[in-house]
């Protein structure tokens, strides 16, 4: 199978994993099962492997990973999450890290996408400011 | 200490601080100098992307899940799962007259350790090309200082003439000789005070060569006195391929900013053969699918963007270029040299042959052209060596018969013996190019007939002798024809004076 059929193949599966709107560990569960039975070892590696990118994108996508230094209430969590979800028209679901080298604030991927709101952000950005 | 101080305060009190927003992706794989980052969802073409370890890339290849980035430094400090960001910015390169001196790298880097740079603009690396209209037609001479170019194939300013030959024929040394010919002529303009006198400021972009090349180019334009004129873009052959795929755009930027202000450059890239194989390497890894000799199906659009840059401007400046190629045992039909010649505007043809029988520089006179021609050319030079290219070339087919000198009328014996007088006088020593006036007086004197019973093993020294003293004797026929007159009866009977007390006084 080619990389292209491979990822190709991958979106179709992953449209099979969704429910409502996100991945579905039990759904995910059953399509690895089905793959397993249906193709063969040579044809499986690379067929999971582009299955595994696109589910991990995909939580990517659905996920706000919030890293913040000092503590950050669930309240907290919730509401970044929430302001996210309405900005993006899509659930969206925190997770909170612990990360105190960003010294104060916290900041926030969704995807690919990063908003930085914390003091070595904008130290950084003053640093590159002056270079 | 105080303006540093301020410095700070204004950059805090100017910072936004609102939050900042940028797209993230991961190194999945790193291989010859490409990173495969997977995600930068929101990444534009050709846009840069910072790496870890203040390493900076350029996304060259967008596909489905990953981004092709072509890195610009040392990849081995980069690790699969670190971290790239997109920076919104186009590849750009500091510019400016404080460029002026300095040796940089393909990034604008300085690297000749005299200290950062003064400049205060960036220009983009990529940029489109002057449409149709801002051109205005290329009729001002860029001297070369090399008379068998500045003669039969005159270059002007805004042209793209290139200089095509084998290894070790002479082509750098023909486009230094040019860059040390505009510093001399910058230096006496400058000093003449004409407000009508338009400086040329050099560019040389070394790609692919050696480092000890490269340091003994500088150590020669130091000696000359030309480097106050000239910006050094040095992408050696130990550079990694981004950087040697990406000088020559750089050092366009650098003289683009000339061009914009209302200045003239001149641009060397030397060579665009190494350029091209810079250019296979990154595309064959990106994975891109190969043509002919395994180039990329874009090798000529890669050429053809740069070398459009260059040009004149209604109401600016102009850069002119001279690209270099090398060919492989004079095939100059292979696939890049017939390229760039489509695209430039003339080519000065070196043959091996003419440079082993010493004939140096080993212009080869019927396959170079300029298709500017004469219309770049001082009148006074256009005056006396307007018909010069057709005599060599009736010499060049007569030249078969000599083995039967005794047998020839004396009008053939005139043509061959003018001829063989004229490629002696066309030899030129490296890195001594000739002022433009100095040229029109030697062909004005052998035209007239004064170096006819001169041995041709003689000429060299004659041509040598008259020059030092019409330098001495008649400074003032010099600086007319330099400015651009013709020689009218009084300059010529000038001219004749001067030439009749030095054939009087010349011994061969």
């Amino acid at each position: 199978m080619t990389p292209a059929a491979a990822r190709s193949e991958a979106k179709r599966l992953l449209a099979l994993s969704l429910q409502d709107g996100t991945v579905a560990p039990d759904r995910v569960a059953a399509v690895i099962e089905a793959l397993a039975r249906r193709h063969p070892g040579h044809e499986l590696r690379p067929l999971l492997r582009a299955y595994l990118g696109a589910v991990r994108r995909e939580v990517a996508r659905a996920e706000a990973r919030i890293e913040h230094a000092g503590p950050l209430s669930a309240e907290a969590a919730k509401a970044i999450a929430g302001h996210f979800s309405a900005a993006l028209g899509r659930p969206i679901r925190p997770v909170a890290a612990r990360n105190d080298a960003l010294l104060a604030g916290f900041r926030v991927r969704v995807g690919d996408d990063v908003t930085d709101l914390s003091a070595s952000g904008r130290l950084e950005r003053l640093a590159r400011s002056l270079a | 200490m105080s303006d540093a101080i301020q410095q700070i305060q204004k950059a805090i009190a100017g910072l936004d601080t609102r939050a900042g927003k940028s797209n993230v992706g991961t190194i999945v794989s790193l291989a010859d100098g490409v990173a495969a980052i997977e995600g930068l969802s929101g990444v534009m073409m050709n846009e840069m992307i910072e790496l870890p370890g203040g390493l900076q890339g350029v996304a060259l290849n967008l596909a489905e899940d990953t981004v092709g980035c072509v890195v610009m430094g040392d990849i081995s400090t980069l690790k699969e799962g670190m971290e790239a960001r997109t920076t919104g910015r186009l590849l750009s390169v500091p510019v400016g007259k404080g460029l002026l001196g300095r040796v940089v790298d393909a990034l604008g880097n300085p690297v000749d350790g005299k200290g950062p740079l003064a400049s205060a603009e960036r220009y983009p690396v990529e940029k489109i090309a002057p449409g149709i209209i801002p051109r205005k037609s290329v009729d001002q001479p860029m001297q070369t200082g090399i008379m068998a170019i500045d003669a039969m194939i005159p270059i002007g300013r805004g042209q793209r003439e290139l200089i095509i030959g084998d290894r070790a024929t002479g082509k750098t040394t023909i486009a230094i000789d040019t860059i040390i010919n505009q510093a001399n002529a910058n230096r006496v303009g400058l000093a003449s005070g004409d407000p009508k006198f338009r400086p040329v400021y050099s560019i040389y972009v070394a790609v692919g060569a050696k480092n000890s090349s490269i340091a003994r180019t500088i150590g020669t334009l130091e000696k000359a006195g030309a480097m106050e004129f000239c910006v050094i873009v040095a992408a050696p052959a130990a550079d990694n391929a981004a950087n040697q795929v990406f000088a020559p755009f750089a050092g366009t930027a650098i003289g683009e900013w000339f061009m914009e202000n209302g200045q003239d450059a001149l641009i060397v890239y030397d060579d665009l053969s190494k350029h091209a194989a810079a250019y296979r390497q990154i595309s064959l890894i990106l994975k891109r699918p190969s043509g002919r000799e395994a180039y990329p199906g874009d090798v000529f659009y890669l050429h053809s963007r740069l070398l459009e840059r260059s040009a004149r401007l209604a109401g600016k400046g102009s850069l002119t270029a001279l690209p270099i190629i090398e060919t492989q045992a004079g095939d100059v039909s292979a696939y890049v040299p017939t390229n760039v010649i489509s695209i430039t505007d003339g080519q000065v043809f070196l043959q091996t042959d003419l440079f082993n029988q010493g004939i140096r520089p080993a212009v080869s006179v019927g396959l170079s052209v300029s298709r500017v021609g004469s219309a770049a050319q001082i009148k006074a030079f256009k005056q006396v060596a307007g018909k010069v290219k057709g005599e060599l070339a009736q010499y060049r087919e007569l030249a078969a018969f000599a083995q039967f000198g005794s047998d020839l009328d004396a009008q053939t014996k005139g043509v061959l013996d003018k001829g063989d007088r004229f490629v002696e006088l066309f030899k030129q020593p490296p890195n001594a190019p000739k002022a433009a006036e100095i040229q029109v007086a030697l062909i004005w004197a052998m035209q007239s007939g004064y170096f006819a019973d001169i041995a041709v093993k003689s000429v060299q020294a004659a041509a040598a002798a008259l020059q030092t003293h019409l330098e001495s004797a008649k400074p003032k026929v010099l600086g007319r024809i330099r400015l651009g007159e013709k020689i009218d009866d009084a300059g010529a009977a000038e001219l004749k004076s001067a030439c009749d007390t030095w054939k009087r006084s010349f011994k061969a």
